[in-house]
């Protein structure tokens, strides 16, 4: 597919055009490194919050301490990171508006962020609070986050181009469960990993031409696909061992770091496709 | 002697026979998604490696946990911190790489590894000095100022890395290109396949227009 804002809201396009010679966006062109430089320590600051109190609620990393206590300590690093990128975002984003207007990379990038916030503040932050009780609300924000993120894999997986993109998300997700995972269960999940990567390798460089790219392509997606359930049976696996609540604010713990790696990666893509 | 170095890990090494054939470095930075998957990895990377290193930094300049002791920050956290270097360094290893000519002979690369060595050493210095005597201000809500500067230098280092890494993906000082002459200088571009060109001396050729 290749949806994009300019597909489903053509009418915007003189607008879009003339984004570029509105205040601030003409003066932050001749500054555009510096403002995306911005953008991506507002990133690292949002992962690295995200990351540390996220993995709290699934139980890895700063177990020390209750998740009401990291909260505590991390909001406002969060609410700077998420402004940071926002803010940066709306700058280099009018300076940058009519390719980004018919990107699909943008696209899921922006579906990702509505997803990561109304997760991050809706859900995550409401349950690391209340030291990982899932409330009614946090129940509601989960759904509408997760659903809305769905979405936004869905257009990432069926992107022309961009869809390479998605592997980050699984690896990510992949390296939450390395963390989690314990004793033989962590290197049986290695080796499988491993294996099936290496599947990968040999098929497509030894039993078919590697620059045959039409046939190379579905190959690539099935084995994408394949890692893609593999990794999700795995994580299922290992919340599936946990009492339901602590199982509903692990999943939201999942939910929330994995949605900004997609914001992020889709964000990368743009560029790429 | 570095440059030829280079000269061959970009063309000769893995090239097979033929015209067409292509060395392993040329190979993988035309490759359609691999280098784009490992650029895309170097950046996100950067959410796990820097986002927690910048938390501990924090903890230390006091200015958050300041109820949980230094040391079990630094246990819980840095672990996290260790997994996401190892990923930035792969995959910058695998991008440098792909084009070691290009970075060797940029000014901003240049400057990324020097501050890059810097917070390494700070990091050394940091556990071997430092944290010699953790105990004595492990509960601090601020601790010392010699600890406080060590977090500071290593805050700075890694933030002056992440610009330097940004800014080398633009060609405002490609060797080759009238620029200035401690540009030239700082990125060797006399030894380059673009050559040296001085700004001034361009623009002050008869006839010139700026």
């Amino acid at each position: 597919m290749r949806i994009s804002f300019e597909t489903l809201l053509p009418s915007l396009k003189p607008w879009v055009e003339g984004l570029v010679d509105v205040w601030p966006a003409y003066a932050i062109k001749s500054q555009f490194a510096s403002w995306e430089v911005l953008h991506i320590l507002s990133l690292v600051l949002l992962g690295g919050t995200s990351i540390i109190l996220n993995l709290r609620l699934i139980g890895v990393g700063m177990t020390a301490e209750p998740p009401s206590e990291i909260y505590r300590n991390l909001r406002r690093w969060q609410d700077f990171g998420v402004i940071g990128i926002v803010v940066t975002g709306l700058l280099i984003g009018m300076a940058n508006a009519e390719r980004l207007y018919g990107s699909t990379a943008f696209l899921v990038k922006i579906i990702a962020l509505v997803a990561g916030i109304v997760l991050t503040y809706g859900a995550s932050r409401s349950v690391a609070r209340a030291d990982g009780l899932v409330s009614r609300a946090a129940r509601l924000a989960l759904a509408v986050g997760l659903t809305i993120w769905v979405l936004g894999l869905a257009i990432f997986a069926t992107g022309v181009l961009i869809n390479p993109g998605l592997l980050h998300v699984v690896m990510a997700a992949g390296l939450i469960i390395a963390l989690l995972a314990r004793g033989r269960f962590r290197w049986v999940y290695f080796g499988v990993t491993l294996l099936l990567l290496l599947v990968q390798l040999g098929v497509t460089h030894f039993l078919v031409n590697p620059f045959d790219v039409a046939k190379l392509d579905p190959i690539n997606k099935a084995f994408g696909w394949a890692l893609a359930a593999w990794t999700l049976a795995v994580a299922a696996f290992q919340l599936r061992a946990s009492a339901k609540e602590q199982w509903l604010a692990k999943v939201v713990g999942f939910v929330s770091i994995l949605v900004w790696v997609t914001a992020a990666a889709a964000g990368r893509w743009i560029a790429f496709a | 002697m570095i440059r030829e170095f280079l000269v061959w890990l970009q063309r000769d090494l893995g090239k097979g026979a033929g015209d067409s054939a292509q060395s392993w470095s040329e190979a993988l930075l035309g490759s359609l998604n691999f280098w784009s998957l490992l650029e895309g990895t170097h950046l996100l990377s950067l959410m796990l490696f820097a986002g927690t290193i910048f938390i501990v930094d924090l903890r230390l300049l006091g200015i958050t946990f300041q109820r949980t002791p230094v040391s079990v920050v630094c246990d819980r956290i840095l672990p996290l911190t260790v997994a996401g270097f190892l990923l930035v360094v792969l995959t910058g290893l695998a991008l440098f790489y792909a084009k070691p000519l290009f970075y060797y002979h940029n000014v901003w690369f240049r400057v990324k590894l020097i501050f890059l060595a810097a917070a390494i050493l700070n990091v050394f210095f940091f556990h071997s000095r430092v944290r010699r005597n953790g105990e004595a201000w492990d509960i601090d809500t601020k601790p010392p100022r010699k600890v406080r500067a060590a977090a500071a230098a290593s805050l700075a280092s890694w933030l002056v890395v992440i610009v330097m890494g940004r800014f080398l993906a633009y060609d405002w000082f490609e060797c080759g290109k009238p620029i200035p002459y401690w540009a030239n200088v700082a990125q060797d571009c006399r030894a380059s396949e673009g050559g040296a060109i001085d700004l001034v001396a361009i623009n002050s050729l008869p006839g010139h227009q700026p």
